[in-house]
């Protein structure tokens, strides 16, 4: 099912073009990896998909509506972690969640204990009761993550979630997003850290300049990038492994056999990864296998000649 | 509607603003006490002590700064990073704004009228008429809110938009005479009189006080009048800024 989509969506400020044609689909369940560098258009494009902004040009569809997407019924299923900290820092932790949960419909016990729910989930049960004003950078941003996970959204969207913050808590952020992508939440998340949307992201869109110039998975990513395959194998009995039947699958380059590891090199997108460990698991026990691949880094390099980072940024 | 289940949070936020309630509260507190001393019991020829004008007046001065609290929840809210996530909320945010209004006029009021009791049963003060007052300081802390918010939508910078709210203030003060003679032309007779919020309403707690229920009515809805026109003029503005 179609959570959210963006067709031709155009969007200046000013002269200046932020967001040039986006094209976007979320699908249910989908977690997308939203990758750009500063001032890529990530927020903006964000911004537009949840009704925050207005765009000059395009569509936006949202659970299936396009006539009135942005209204209160669709606002409710979704839940924005914005990339500013945006609680109040009059409340406590506990009351910054009582005041979303109850925007978000939510009453008496239900309310408390969802409050409760998303307090634990974060690692603040036992904090609640303090003002944010006293919390560390770290808690800050758990504490604001928390504010859109009471109403339990379909589609979460987390604008760059673990800036600067302690590995600690983003280790603890990126379990809580995978624990919420095993509960069936449809995830769109950006970063500048490629390592996050390595380990969770089922797709991974990439923008620069208000353009998305690449989609895919992250291993279709890698492969347009990189120029030979190579896969390792740990096998039990490398010498009865015939080399020269590997040699003869389509793509494959070079077969090294060093000790009782069985390297393979082939050409780019020779998907002969299976017809590989076939012949291989015929003579012998397969122990371990790994593909030694270029990373998004490469990936994003390639593409738009940048880091992902801002050299000393963040 | 969704806005009522953020009333509460507004109102302990207003609570918690300690400097708002160092200054509203505190300091007009300790002020009233030190006038009571130095008039301890003076009573000129009217027979009405002075402590009775001197809080009167102060009570109503300090309303002139009652709309800062709104003034601020709302920037914070609805014009910093903050209003990425509040417009990601369904609700009406419009409504929201009005919310924080409402909220902050009953807190302004609540203010006044815990002066009016501390002055009473602490210094002595006999107020005549509890209700004409808190009306009156109700709509003046309307029209401060009202005022301050004109400025917040019209000005860019919000500071500035601070500090033309303290001019507000601390202007209808002067203009009152309270703090030294004003000169005498027409222009300054009329901010000194009709023009000025602060001297209609305590005319109008004194007039019904000596029982000219007329005249006390008469400034009183000159009051109500400016606070209906300054509404629409905040409507306008607040329409492209909010909504
Ligand atoms: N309110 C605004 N007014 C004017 N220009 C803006 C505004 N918001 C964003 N921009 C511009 O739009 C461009 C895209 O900004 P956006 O915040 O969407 O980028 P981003 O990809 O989220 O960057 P970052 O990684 O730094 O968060 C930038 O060049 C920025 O300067
Ligand atoms: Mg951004």
């Amino acid at each position: 099912m179609m959570i959210a989509s963006m067709q031709g969506v155009v969007k200046r400020y000013g002269s200046q073009l932020v967001l040039d044609y986006i094209d976007l689909d979320i699908q249910e369940g989908e977690i997308i990896g939203l990758l750009g560098p500063n001032g890529a258009g990530k927020t903006t494009l964000i911004q537009t998909l949840t009704g925050i902004t207005a765009f000059e040009r395009g569509k936006v569809e949202l659970f299936g509506q396009t006539e009135n997407p942005f209204s209160n019924q669709n606002k409710e299923k979704i839940g924005l972690v914005t990339q500013e900290i945006t609680v109040f820092e009059e409340l406590t932790a506990k009351e910054n969640l009582q005041f979303f949960a109850g925007v978000y419909g939510l009453k008496g016990e239900e309310k408390k204990k969802r409050v409760a729910e998303a307090l634990e989930f974060v690692g603040l049960a036992d904090k609640g009761g303090k003002m944010p004003t006293k919390f560390s950078g770290g808690m800050k941003r758990r504490l604001n993550i928390a504010c859109a996970l009471t109403h339990r959204p379909k589609l979460l969207i987390m604008d760059e979630p673990t800036v600067g913050i302690d590995p600690q808590s983003r280790n603890y952020i990126l379990e809580a997003v995978k624990k919420l992508r095993d509960s069936g939440t449809t995830i769109l998340y950006t970063t500048h850290y490629m390592e996050e949307v390595q380990s969770i992201a089922t797709r991974v869109v990439i923008m620069d300049q208000g353009q998305i110039i690449k989609e895919g998975t992250v291993n279709e990513l890698i492969q347009t990038v990189q120029h030979e395959e190579k896969v390792k194998m740990d096998v039990t009995d490398p010498e009865s492994v015939p080399i020269h039947s590997l040699e003869k699958i389509a793509g494959v380059k070079k077969v090294i056999v060093s000790g009782s590891q069985i390297t393979v090199i082939s050409a780019v997108h020779s998907g002969n990864l299976d017809r590989i460990i076939s012949i291989v698991k015929e003579y012998a026990g397969v122990l371990g296998i790994q593909a030694d691949k270029p990373n998004l880094e490469d990936v994003f390099l390639t593409l738009t000649g940048k880091h992902l980072r801002d050299k000393g940024g963040e | 509607m969704r806005v009522l289940s953020t009333v509460k949070f507004t109102a302990l936020r207003m609570l918690r603003s300690y400097i708002v309630l160092l200054l509203l509260l505190v300091v007009p507190i300790i002020l009233l006490t030190v006038f009571s001393f130095i008039l301890s019991g003076a009573v000129p020829e009217s027979g009405v002590p002075y402590i009775n004008e001197t809080s009167m007046t102060q009570v109503l001065v300090f309303q002139l700064f009652g709309g800062s609290i709104v003034m601020s929840l709302i920037y914070n809210d609805l014009f910093t990073e903050n209003k990425i996530r509040m417009y990601a909320l369904p609700f009406n945010q419009t409504m929201y704004a009005f919310s924080i209004m409402m909220c902050g006029a009953l807190f302004s009021t609540l203010l006044g009228a815990l002066l009016m009791v501390y002055s009473q049963f602490v210094l002595g003060v006999m107020w005549q008429n509890w209700l004409w007052m808190i009306y009156i300081i109700s709509l003046m802390a309307v029209l401060s809110i009202i005022v301050c918010l004109i400025f917040t939508f019209s000005v860019k910078n919000f500071k500035i938009a601070e500090r033309l709210s303290e001019v507000y203030g601390i202007g209808f003060v002067v203009l009152a005479g309270l703090f030294f003679p004003m000169p005498e032309n027409g222009f300054f007779d009329f901010l000194g009189s009709y023009g000025n919020p602060l001297t209609l309403s305590m005319g109008a707690i004194r007039d019904m006080g000596e029982s000219n229920i007329g005249d006390a009515w008469f400034q009183a809805n000159i009051l109500l009048g400016a606070i209906i026109i300054l509404f629409v003029v905040m409507l306008i503005l607040g329409r492209r800024k909010i909504g």
